[in-house]
């Protein structure tokens, strides 16, 4: 592949099977430093199993890809991934104190970093005065905030969030969105898979994945003036139906 | 120096035990119980046993004029009434209907003129026939009626001895190894494997079932943290807890139960420590065949049967049926139980054990092994 350090996320006929079921079909992907990424699609497109195979969590059963200018699966580059899973994954009998300094230590940052670092980070989730609460006793959007807070303890520089903003409420999610284009300024790369039209519309660039093929992209405009429509929701509407067609 | 990525894993389960108090009870509770329960249930004494007893006999005149010698007496005065508990009755049949109708076990028969018939016997007189003494027995439980029958016979004996009739070839038996042992010093060994094995096994299948379904295993493997380093972490906490819940139960040993230990503590502590290790790696292994919590219930008899029955720990290996016993030699706590016996209770060190100490290594690298390759099939 190309000059390697050209893109955070590079891949190149992405493809991964189970058995006659093909669920992300020869996948190309471009994403620069410094760009948030929206991939949206309906539910089964891919979205996930894309994210999991870049992530080394599932093996590709074809092609090839790059992050920051290193090809995976590869060990080494793991502790510059931040990864926040769709389901929550989070140990409900520890406290969210304990779930964030976890990861931190798995990361092997030091103490101090991680109190500093999860002072930060409640803040922003807005869950300081939760921090020694069990996870099992938070409520389903706030656990995926200490789920979000947990994906970015070690500050990667590429960021992978499935679903992020599934069941926070309006509020917080446009603080979330604020947060990331904090981040985006610090230089980091963030794919985001979201169902949510208006935060698709905050990316720099969205992605529309169909039964495992990206169907169309591009930057929020150029989606609406290709499809013709007002509104990314009637302009994915639209491109699906076209897909249909086909 | 910075600690290794797999103590992060290590500490979180530990704060995940320190969180949930009624496992952290199941852990050092459960040890307890089951010392005591074991312990005191499998002490291996027969107390108490009702025995009725019918004496026909009317005694004879002694040696010295005017003194009348009663054999029964005798070996009545000689049965350990803690094992016995004596009752006279004058009817045979009646006696008998009690051991029919189960209120007692055995009925022992003094027959007629038994002083009279051993007296002659004794001075040699022609015509004296053999002395029989009867034991009406309920034989249905075995245990009890062997402790009837070896009270009885020892009474016997000793009555003998006191006569002056000494039997012509005796046996005396010089202890190689643990003298004075009771049950209990044959059994801690045992119970340590036992509850290592079996807590920890479960343990791991749970909280690992817990880490698939709940998507925390894909989270870590996201992370710098290879399989091999999971697999390192649950090891290194359970042989912790491995090694705290044995010296609870040495601790009950010593100062409940008085046992013996002639060799050395912690040598018994490091085999208890490589079977937790074990353990654990076979609690990772099960945990891929689980689909939710709640089916690691059926895996229980599976863990604990085979363990219970094969390796040794509440009977010797010997006891085993002789095509079942190669089966002993495939559960890992069979050589745990063997060498901490060894140790505890011969004193043996690590250049008369490593045979064991080998196996149980050698399970630790196939099973630890295999831990890791089914935490990398999932990738699918
Ligand atoms: N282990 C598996 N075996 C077989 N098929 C699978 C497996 N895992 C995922 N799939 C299939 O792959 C397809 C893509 O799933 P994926 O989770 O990537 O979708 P998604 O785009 O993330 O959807 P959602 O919006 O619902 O999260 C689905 O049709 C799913 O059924
Ligand atoms: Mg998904």
């Amino acid at each position: 592949m190309g000059d390697g350090d050209r893109y955070s996320i590079e891949t190149r006929g992405l493809t991964k099977r189970y058995g006659k079921f093909t669920a992300v079909d020869g996948f190309d992907l471009r994403v620069e430093p410094g760009e948030v990424y929206g991939l949206l699609g309906p539910n089964g497109a891919g979205k996930t199993t894309t994210i999991k195979m870049l992530c080394g969590l599932l093996r590709m059963t074809n092609g090839e890809a790059r992050l920051l200018g290193e090809s995976v699966p590869d060990k080494k580059i793991s502790s510059r991934l931040g990864y926040m899973p769709q389901e929550t994954a989070l140990y409900e009998g520890l406290t969210a104190h304990q779930n964030i300094a976890f990861y931190g230590r798995v990361f092997g940052l030091t103490r101090t970093q991680i109190n500093d670092r999860e002072r930060q980070l409640l803040e922003f989730v807005d869950l300081t005065r939760w921090r020694d609460e069990l996870v099992q006793n938070l409520s389903g959007g706030m656990k995926h905030r200490v789920s979000l807070a947990c994906a970015l303890i070690h500050q990667p520089p590429l960021l992978f969030l499935d679903e992020p903003t599934v069941g926070v409420d309006p509020e917080l999610r446009a603080s979330f969105w604020e947060y990331f284009d904090e981040l985006k300024a610090g230089g980091v790369t963030i794919l985001i898979t979201t169902h949510y039209m208006d935060e698709a519309s905050h990316c720099d660039r969205v992605g529309f994945m169909r039964s495992g093929r990206l169907i169309a992209e591009g930057t929020p405009q150029e989606i609406l003036r290709e499809a013709g429509a007002s509104s990314l929701e009637d302009a994915f509407l639209a491109l699906s139906r076209e897909a249909d067609r086909r | 120096m910075k600690a290794p990525r797999f103590l992060a894993v290590t500490r979180r389960i530990f704060l995940d035990l320190k969180n949930d108090k009624r496992t952290l009870a199941l852990i050092f509770i459960a040890p307890i119980f089951a010392m005591f329960v074991f312990g005191l249930a499998f002490s291996g004494e027969v107390k108490d046993v009702r025995v009725e007893v019918v004496n026909l006999d009317k005694g004879a005149p002694g040696p010295v004029p005017g003194t009348t010698v009663s054999i029964p007496e005798k070996v009545l005065s000689n049965i350990d009434d803690e094992t016995l508990d004596l009752h006279d009755e004058a009817d045979l049949d009646a006696a008998i209907q009690r051991v029919k109708d189960g209120d007692a076990y055995a009925a022992i028969e003094f027959p007629e003129g038994l002083t009279a018939g051993v007296m002659a016997q004794m001075q040699g007189q022609p015509g004296a026939g053999q002395a029989e003494v009867k034991l009406y027995l309920d034989q249905s439980n075995v245990n009890v009626a062997n402790a009837v029958v070896q009270e009885l016979n020892q009474a016997l004996l000793e009555t003998s001895k006191e006569a002056g009739i000494e039997p012509p070839v005796t046996v005396d038996s010089i202890a190689i190894y643990g003298k004075g042992a009771k049950f209990i010093d044959f059994f801690v060994p045992g119970i340590m494997s036992f509850v290592v094995f079996m807590l920890t096994t479960l343990l791991t299948l749970m909280s690992f079932v817990g880490e698939r379904t709940s998507g925390t295993l894909v989270r870590m493997l996201a992370t710098p943290l290879r399989e091999r380093d999971i697999v390192m972490g649950y090891a290194v906490t359970f042989s912790i807890i491995g090694i705290v819940q044995s010296s609870i139960l040495l601790a009950i040993g010593i100062l409940v139960f008085d046992i013996i230990i002639v060799g050395n503590v912690l040598l018994a502590l490091l085999v208890i420590a490589l079977l937790a290790v074990v353990s654990q790696a076979l609690g990772i292994l099960l945990s891929s065949m689980a689909r939710r919590e709640s089916q690691v219930i059926q895996f229980f008899p599976f863990i604990i049967l085979p363990v219970f029955l094969l390796a040794g720990i509440f009977w010797p290996l010997e006891a085993i049926p002789s095509w079942l016993r190669p089966f002993s030699y495939l559960v890992p706590p069979t050589y745990s139980v063997q060498a901490c016996r060894a140790v505890m209770l011969k004193g043996w060190g690590i250049s008369q054990i490593w045979v064991d100490i080998v196996a149980l290594l050698a399970f630790a690298a196939v099973f630890l092994s295999l831990a890791t390759a089914s935490l990398k099939v999932r990738k699918g």
